[in-house]
């Protein structure tokens, strides 16, 4: 198990997502919601073009966390907002998104940690905190 | 019909248990780009997000309450918690039941807030996940 102090910064983490890994993501999780691979249905309800699964940046941004920990099994609580969309083009290029993460609070055991992320030069989680087990 | 306040603490229970097998879990850690071992293998357990989608049955009983009256094509996922008992893993046999916490309205639109009990069949509660969504009830 891991410790932690207040204000240990975890090693970041860059993901990028192209179309191709939102349909992958559709297929697996069973949201085939066609704003996240169709331009036409999400130009239709005015979205500036096929955003991610709000769910897929949560699951990506949870990984800087993770990644971490010696055990996945230690997160005990994960929540987020979902701000702004990861909008993605269909290029080669995709859309990048950056996690990183600190420590805010160590007691009883437990650590609550503070996650961003950013696509562009946007915050596109808000709230976005991870509690797990420490020694 | 539409959703209002009285509607909070209606409950919706998956109608089938969802099985957890471990290619399932590697299909889905595959699918987010997460190579961590420990979603692999016989002692596989479950990328955390993965909660979600065995709450996805209850959810499908919420959407077909006609007295709601809501449609998944305007609702937007506004925010998601979860909170752990103990990890999900492969083997696990998973009972869902949704219930209807929070309704606020603003004009148009609904913000609803419901809550997911994800438990075994034999009735260990394993993980809650708590959803925030927007319904927007304006034509279009």
């Amino acid at each position: 198990m891991k410790s932690a102090e207040i204000g240990l910064e975890l090693p970041p983490l860059t993901v990028t997502l192209r179309r191709e890994d939102l349909v992958r993501y559709a297929g697996a999780s069973g949201d085939f919601n066609p704003i996240h691979w169709s331009d036409r249905m999400a130009a239709a309800l005015g979205l500036p073009g096929v955003i991610a699964h709000g769910m897929l940046t949560m699951a990506s941004a949870v990984r800087v966390v993770t990644d971490w920990l010696d055990d996945p099994a230690d997160l005990v609580e994960y929540g987020v907002r979902f701000t702004k969309p990861v909008v993605v083009p269909d290029d080669d290029k995709g859309a990048s998104v950056t996690f990183s993460a600190k420590v805010d609070k160590v007691a009883d055991g437990l650590a609550e940690i503070d996650i961003t992320a950013i696509a562009g030069e946007e915050k596109v989680l808000g709230r976005a905190r991870a509690v797990v087990r420490v020694q | 019909m539409t959703i209002d306040a009285t509607m909070v603490g209606r409950s919706y229970a998956a109608a089938e248990s969802y099985q957890v097998g471990r290619e399932k879990i590697r299909e889905f850690a595959d699918a987010i780009g997460d190579p961590n071992p420990a979603y692999r293998g016989d002692d596989a357990i479950a990328p955390p997000t993965f909660a979600f989608m065995l709450g996805s049955r209850a959810l499908d009983q919420l959407l077909e309450d006609e007295e709601l009256g809501l449609r998944l094509d305007r609702i937007v996922h506004g925010a998601q918690k979860f909170t752990y008992t103990r990890p999900i893993k492969a083997g696990d046999d998973i009972a869902a039941t949704a219930t209807i916490t929070t309704v606020r309205k603003a004009g148009d639109v609904e913000v609803i807030m419901y809550e997911t009990a994800l438990s075994t069949v034999d009735g260990e509660l394993i993980a809650t996940s708590t959803s925030t969504i927007s319904h927007n009830r304006a034509s279009a």
